[in-house]
């Protein structure tokens, strides 16, 4: 994957702990718990996904039904060529870590990522780096956010252990450590245990 | 205190109640009128009256045979819409800064094999004399006309067409396409008798006119028509051309024959109070229009001259639209299929009023709020020039509301 098209969205609001991003094309999201990243001079700063949503541009416009006359959902978009320009697609980036001088901190970054920041997907490699340490559980499961901190939890592991060679070596120390996190909170353990494949 | 609904409720429910009298009168009037719609006699005596009438009202002239209706062709497999629609901040007298701001919606709709779009809004300032203030061409004696208030509302016309123009330059050739703007092709606010001819001259003749010729001269190929929309329209031509095959004179003459005689009361009054949307809501079935009609109006008859404006009705589904055409469109059927065809599709697509107007107008709109920051940035810009940002004691006083 290229640089240009890793590139697939741009922060509209930012604070230390995370951030908003617009997408480029329209339904052009990134899965739940995909790591994400934006930089900041030479410096990185990751993030986990959550968050994701389609809709109206402007906030007093709601989209109506349209396709009762439509063979397929494509052609409620054929038939209505103005909707892209109107609706967007944008998720929110819940930080996990940042590089500095090429090496990988797994705690928040001293700035918060600069409103319009180009945002990256993470290449393969980048998130085995990354996740070699599994001290970034600490942010992802203190994460607040809209959706059950379970599910993005469960979400970002899966994703995680899929770059790695061996992902259910990955996966079975990510669970350790939860166990150690959730130590006086099985049931939330329990329930992302039962969201992994392990 | 503010507005005290309490005090007028009594009123609105005698006008509701008022106006429900006079509905079975409306009901007789409105079917007296699709009598003489359906069975109008001979239509080219009736269009003999029509010439030689002298009537107060505006009538319609007929072009075709009255009573016609038309069906929508099939749509072609791809297509343009164009529209533009303006909205303007109004110069503010209580504000040091003279100035207005005119913001168009430009809009560009493909439909087809490889649909696009295209929503622009573009602001511009007026703010120097020479954009603010119109005067006889070559230093001629005559007095100045600054443009505010109504003038304004004509000039974001002119502005409309503009950019409609260039967007037609843009259009692909070889496709179907529809212009399209909200409300009157006429410039109604142009015929007052107390407007100089200069300023007729600069917003009509080099203004919109000017813009409707480039418009006809990029439809080479018969391809690309120009409409507007009136959505609901309160218009009587047709009623009025109707009322002279009722006029019991051989040369209908309001002034000569009618002097006198209370409104109700004449001949032609078995017609009175009907709109033409309300003749064509009954006539046409949906998607049909009516036959073509030519504008009576002077200045469409003295001003417009190859882009004379013609008119349609047409049933959407919702409501009874009017649309009107310059000459060159009206004249050639393959633009009036085009204009029927495409401007039913835009109303099925955009909840009964088009879609192209409807995001031009969403593209162009200034709120409350936007003309409140709009003067702000003003009042930022003229702070750090060390301009004088004193508004009249009437302004400060509405805006610092005291007990």
């Amino acid at each position: 994957m290229d640089e240009a098209s890793s590139r697939i969205a741009e922060v509209t609001q930012a604070s230390t702990a995370g951030f908003f991003a617009q997408c480029y094309e329209l339904f052009d999201l990134p899965p739940l718990g995909s790591l994400i990243k934006c930089r900041d001079g030479e410096n990185e700063i990751l993030a986990v996904t959550c968050n994701a949503s389609t809709s109206s541009l402007e906030p007093g416009r709601r989209p109506i039904a349209r396709g009762k006359t439509e063979l397929t959902e494509e052609d409620v978009f054929r038939s209505n060529p103005q909707l892209k320009q109107l609706l967007k697609s944008e998720f929110e980036g819940v930080v996990l870590g940042h590089s500095f001088n090429n090496e990988y901190y797994h705690y928040l970054p001293p700035r918060p990522v600069k409103l319009h920041s180009f945002v990256y997907l993470c290449t393969t490699d980048e998130i085995a780096e990354f996740s070699r340490s599994l001290e970034f559980l600490s942010l992802l499961t203190s994460a607040r956010t809209d959706i059950p901190s379970e599910e993005l939890v469960a979400a970002c592991i899966r994703f995680i252990s899929a770059c790695h060679a061996d992902p259910s070596t990955f996966t079975a120390a990510a669970g350790k450590k939860l166990a150690q996190i959730f130590v006086d909170d099985y049931p939330k353990l329990r329930t992302i245990l039962l969201r992994l494949k392990l | 205190m503010t507005l005290d609904l309490n005090k007028v409720a009594g009123s609105i429910a005698s006008m509701a109640s008022e106006l429900a009298m006079q509905s079975s009168k409306r009901v007789d009037a409105l079917n007296a009128a699709i009598g003489k719609f359906e069975n109008p006699g001979d239509i080219t005596l009736l269009k003999q009256r029509l010439a030689q009438a002298k009537t107060s009202w505006l009538l319609a002239e007929i072009s075709g045979s009255l009573n016609q209706r038309f069906e929508p062709l099939e749509l072609p497999p791809d297509y343009l819409v164009i529209a533009t629609d303006g909205s303007q901040i109004d110069i503010d007298r209580h504000h040091p800064a003279r100035c207005c701001l005119i913001n168009i919606g430009s809009i560009y709709l493909q439909y087809g094999q490889n649909p696009a779009s295209m929503l622009e809004s573009e602001p511009t300032l007026f703010s120097s004399p020479e954009e603010l203030i119109l005067k006889p061409d070559g230093g001629n004696p005559g007095r100045e006309i600054s443009i505010e208030g109504p003038l304004l509302g004509i000039k974001r016309t002119v502005e409309e067409f503009r950019y409609l123009s260039q967007l037609a330059r843009k259009l692909s050739a070889g496709l179907p396409a529809l212009a399209l703007v909200d409300g009157s092709l006429i410039l109604w606010g142009l015929m007052s008798k107390d407007l100089p001819d200069f300023v007729v001259d600069s917003l009509l003749d080099k203004g919109v006119l000017k813009y409707i010729s480039e418009i006809e001269k990029l439809n080479s190929q018969n391809q690309l028509a120009l409409a507007s929309y009136i959505s609901f329209p309160r218009s009587t031509d047709v009623i009025n051309s109707l009322r002279m095959t009722v006029c019991p004179h051989q040369v209908p003459d309001c002034d000569k024959f009618c002097t006198g005689i209370a409104s109700g009361e004449r001949p032609c009054d078995i017609m009175a109070g009907v709109v033409d949307r309300e003749l064509f809501w009954a006539c046409l079935k949906n998607n049909q229009r009516s036959d073509v009609f030519i504008s009576q109006s002077k200045i469409s008859k003295t001003r417009y001259g190859c882009n004379q404006i013609y008119f349609f009705y047409i049933k959407t589904g919702n409501e009874i639209a009017r649309v009107e055409i310059p000459e060159w469109v009206a004249c050639q059927p393959e633009l009036l299929h085009i204009t029927h065809s495409l401007i039913l599709d835009q109303c099925h697509k955009g909840q009964g009023y088009p879609i192209a107007l409807s995001e031009a107008h969403e593209m162009a709109v200034v709120s409350g709020a936007d003309r409140q920051n709009f003067f702000y940035l003003v009042d930022e810009y003229f702070a750090q020039c060390k301009l004088s940002t004193l508004t009249s004691a009437k302004s400060a006083s509405k805006k610092n509301r005291w007990i």
